[in-house]
């Protein structure tokens, strides 16, 4: 059984302008000690979902539909105290900007000693044995303990950050942009910090990013998330080699390569509707070089291959459009269209 | 360390300039400078007198180094009208003014600190949009005002409190320590602080509503509840410690404007402070005795403010412990 | 050139007119409720301050006999005196009236000194830096180093009372605020892309000052106005309380420090000293809801 699934997951977002859609029936799931990507440009709802799984939405967020099972549990029905009884413990949580994410008045040591004693009953002698020891996981000094977060230099600091996601030894972490904020050496850094730390500790990772070469890099499987919806999903090399989503053909060809960044980047035109009034059928359809007639319908997330689904119409054309989509002109023609 | 140097001499700068506005101001004003303290009734020779006492026979400039000399030394001359120390005057009634002050501040931002992340929470609730009109007009109102309102229903109405002064005739005091433990004391001390209380507590109340609303959205109150820390811990030991900061600030910068704002309320009850001292000393054209009052609540005010900003420094960790890379 | 630059974002370089026009529709906030309710308030002062002669009943500073003969004094509210009389005879709610002229003139006019003097000093201060920034920013400093009514005390008692002189101590004491903020946003105006466009095409440092920089720190300039109306206010009244207001105009701060001399409040006139206290009060608090419209404007994110 999957650590984690999330079955149809539906979170909207109430503002003055109207209910947004910001995950509408998504589904995805984790296996133990696997790492999983979920991609998608800004905007498509992957940040909302992996925060869902947290339990802490925003105010004006609501789950209005589906369930996150984790290790048998619904986290949507549960009760606020089985809910809680999970935070940091079992499911932890890597954020972007490790700058705004730690308080800035307590020292680093001290904010690592609060989830030790608080969350994980240690007392204060087992607390700061443990907090040495997670500094040097990931590679800081332990005397750093004393300093406070603006102290750390930005690298640092995401690494504290890893020690306090890792604090309570929890089955599952999320890693929101793990190293978006961090400069192109740090990154490769930490991203090695986080691939060790993973195998050591077998854990299950959920990485959300942007950035298609740190799913590259780091996961066994991948999803790729548009407008709301999880769009494919896949073995990560699978994915990556033989996407069947234009979509993921285009954000493909939009990032550089860790390794190998010599590839021309081509943006995909236009930019995710809104999740206001988003478009009816395929939301992809008005930035998709290779619409079609029926794309006026929505396509529902077939499986194409074993572990391998996708909600197009026209995966039977993949390995056609895979060719075309490798061709930069193809994505230059649609420009102007979405936007 | 080099920012509290910085700031000392600052501090010393302002006063300073301070200092010498006074005396241009009380020496360059139009008019003989003599008519605004010596009374027409005096004969010329009393005037004279009074001129060579004063030093006002010299020319400015060794009147200016005079004054400068003794300001330093702690000597602010003598009260034209009572014949004494002005500062021994003014050390007579400065402790009264310190006690009106800090009772109310202390009170008033107690009280404000939980009102204001009490609001916070309340965001959006029919609370919050008769709370706040109500604070906002408790700002808006004149002190020496409410104190009037107090007064007519408190006391001249209602007789709970006395009508003015720090103690009921035929009280005296041996030390000032016993007069601070003695009921009477309160009892008069009880309306102004009330008035000053309600005038002073709008401040740390919305400042605190704003702050909380501000760091409850911050990421690392997020990250608290990830954690499944405690509602407590949330919001008193992550989101207040932090809305704390402009608060405390404020509390230290409070006592300047409060001292300083003090001249009406202490007139309004006749609290024998500091404020009225100044307020008869120019009425009556006590001029050193007005210069004195006057710079001694400059000394309050401008030291408050350095407080404040080292309060901060020590409160922020930012500030207090640079970046070590 | 200046064709490129018309049909850019920057266009309001070329366009100096447009540029007050657009701040103007700003200087009014109208869409938050609560400025829509202070500016409505301010207008019935205004209006009341322009009518005193017509809506007053008696001479403020007369003093009025009963039918008998008698001096008028200490009457309850009641037809002929709608608020009553004061202990020597005279009409509350005329002073009243006469008061909101006295309070708005000394609150305007001191409003706008503090903003002028502001707006100036922090456009001169933030443009050309320098030693001319160096100079009026310590001056700054030591007037915000100055308890603010106690000093006023002292300048009201030397300058002997008078209405201008009131408007005079504001002023030296209240302009640092507001030159300090407009100097900063001076600071960050003159290095936008018009302002580039207007050195560029050859204006001079008064037309770039003026034209290009001064428009967009005008809701700014606003915004410490509607504050400083209410200081003033404020400041008048204490001011007349403790005996050093003018002697020349009657205002809501001249009949507190009557009513409280004259023990109004030991024999419960509460006819008398209630109202004026409550028309400042109003008059502030208006100036608290404009200001909240203006933060709407200049800070929109504040907006939840």
């Amino acid at each position: 059984m999957a650590l984690l699934s999330i079955e149809d997951l539906s979170l909207h977002y109430v503002t003055s302008r109207g209910v947004a859609r910001a995950v509408d029936g998504a589904s995805l799931s984790v296996e133990r000690g696997q790492v999983v990507g979920l991609v998608g440009e800004s905007g498509c709802g992957k940040t909302t979902l992996a925060r869902a799984v947290t339990g802490v939405i925003p105010r004006s967020a609501r789950i209005v539909g589906g369930k996150i099972m984790f290790d048998g549990m619904d986290l949507v029905t549960a009760s606020r105290r089985d809910a809680n009884r999970l935070r940091w413990r079992e499911i932890s949580f890597v954020p972007q900007s490790a700058m705004n994410s730690l308080d800035p008045v307590y020292r680093v040591g001290t904010q690592l000693m609060e989830v030790l004693t608080d969350r994980g009953g240690m007392d204060r002698r087992k607390a700061k044995a443990r907090a040495a020891e997670l500094f040097e996981m990931v590679g800081i000094g332990v005397d750093r303990l004393h300093d406070y977060p603006h102290q750390f230099s930005g690298g640092m600091r995401q690494r504290a950050a890893i020690a306090l996601g890792l604090a309570l030894s929890p089955k599952l972490v999320i890693a929101d942009e793990p190293v978006t904020a961090l400069d192109v050496v740090v990154q490769r850094q930490v991203l090695d910090l986080i691939r060790r730390l993973q195998q050591e500790l077998s854990l299950s990772v959920i990485i959300v990013t942007h950035d298609i070469s740190v799913v590259a890099y780091l996961c066994d499987a991948v999803a790729v998330m548009y407008a709301g919806k999880v769009v494919e999903v896949g073995r990560a090399a699978d994915v990556l080699n033989a996407p069947d989503h234009p979509y993921t053909m285009g954000l493909y060809n939009a990032f550089p390569d860790l390794e190998r960044s010599q590839r021309r980047l081509t943006p995909i035109a236009g930019a995710p509707p809104s999740l206001i009034d988003p478009p009816s059928g395929c939301r992809f359809e008005p930035r998709c070089p290779f619409s079609i007639a029926k794309c006026g319908e929505e396509p529902p997330l077939e499986e194409i291959r074993a572990g391998h689904r996708a909600a197009c119409w026209r995966t039977g054309d993949a390995a056609e459009l895979r060719e075309k989509a490798a061709d930069v002109a193809t994505w230059e023609q649609r420009e102007g269209v979405g936007a | 360390m080099e920012y509290i140097a910085r700031r000392v001499l600052y501090t010393l700068f302002v006063l300073w300039a301070v200092a010498s506005i006074l005396f241009l101001m009380f020496r360059l004003m139009p008019g003989d400078p003599r008519a605004a303290f010596i009374d027409n009734t005096f004969t010329a020779e009393q005037q004279q007198l009074l001129l060579v006492q004063f030093g006002l026979d010299q020319p400015l400039y060794v009147q200016y180094g005079k004054y400068m000399v003794n300001l330093v030394q702690g000597d602010l001359g003598m009260s034209f009208i009572y014949k004494r120390p002005v500062v021994e005057m003014v050390m007579e009634v400065l402790p009264n003014s310190l006690v009106l002050t800090l009772t109310s501040l202390i009170i008033a931002y107690a009280f404000g600190m939980v009102a204001g992340a009490f609001l916070a929470r309340m965001r959006g609730t029919w609370v919050e949009g008769v709370t706040i009109p109500v604070v906002l007009a408790t700002r808006a109102a004149p002190e020496f005002w409410l104190g009037m309102v107090f007064l007519a229903i408190f006391s001249f109405s209602l007789g709970w409190f006395p009508a003015g002064g720090a103690s009921s005739a035929g009280i005296t005091y041996d030390s000032f320590w016993q007069q601070l433990v003695s009921p009477d004391y309160w009892r008069h001390l009880a309306l102004p602080v009330i008035t000053l209380t309600l005038y002073l507590q709008g401040l740390p109340l919305l400042l605190m509503r704003s702050n909380m609303l501000e760091v409850m959205e911050d990421e690392f109150v997020t990250m608290a509840r990830m954690k499944g820390l405690s509602e407590w811990s949330i919001v008193m030991r992550h989101a207040a410690r932090n809305a704390l900061l402009p608060v405390a600030t404020a509390f230290a910068l409070g006592v300047g404007f409060s001292i300083s704002g003090n001249v009406v309320i202490e007139t309004v009850f006749s609290w024998p402070g500091i404020g009225r001292l100044l307020v008869t000393a120019v009425s009556s054209s006590d001029y050193p005795l007005a210069q004195g009052a006057f710079l001694f609540i400059t000394v309050v005010f401008v030291v408050a403010n350095l407080i404040a900003d080292m309060l901060y420094a020590v409160l922020d960790p930012r500030v207090s412990h640079g970046s070590a890379g | 050139m200046a064709a490129q630059v018309d049909t850019s974002p920057a266009g309001a370089a070329a366009k100096p007119r447009a540029a007050w026009h657009r701040r103007l529709k700003q200087v009014l906030p109208t869409s938050d409720p609560f400025a829509v309710a202070g500016i409505l308030i301010y207008v019935v002062f205004i209006l009341v301050a322009i009518f005193a002669d017509q809506l007053a009943t008696h001479d403020p500073m007369e003093i009025l006999f009963t039918d008998t003969y008698k001096l008028a004094r200490s009457l309850p509210p009641g037809p002929d005196h709608l608020l009553g009389t004061t202990n020597v005879g005279r009409d509350i709610y005329s002073q009243l009236i006469y008061g909101t002229r006295g309070a708005l003139l000394i609150g305007f006019a001191a409003a706008a000194a503090v903003v002028a003097v502001g707006t100036l000093v922090g456009l001169v201060s933030g443009y050309l830096g320098g030693w001319v920034d160096n100079v009026l920013m310590r001056l700054a400093d030591i007037a915000l180093g100055i308890p603010f009514l106690p000093f006023v005390v002292v300048l009201a008692a030397f300058l002997r009372p008078s209405m201008w002189n009131v408007v005079f101590a504001i002023t030296i004491l209240l302009w640092p605020n507001s030159g300090r903020v407009i100097r900063s946003q001076v600071l960050s105006v003159r290095e936008r892309a018009f302002v580039e466009a207007a050195v560029v095409t050859g204006a001079s440092k008064a037309q770039i000052l003026f034209v290009h920089i001064a428009p967009n720190v005008l809701p700014l300039s606003f915004l410490y106005g509607s504050i400083a109306v209410g200081w003033a206010i404020l400041t008048e009244a204490s001011i007349s309380f403790l005996g050093f207001g003018p002697s020349d105009t009657v205002t809501w701060g001249y009949m507190l420090q009557d009513a409280y001399a004259s023990q109004a409040l030991s024999r419960g006139h509460y006819n008398w000293f209630v109202p004026p206290g409550v028309c400042i009060i109003l008059v502030v608090l208006a100036g608290f809801f404009i200001t909240r419209g203006y933060e709407e404007i200049l800070f929109p994110k504040l907006r939840r």
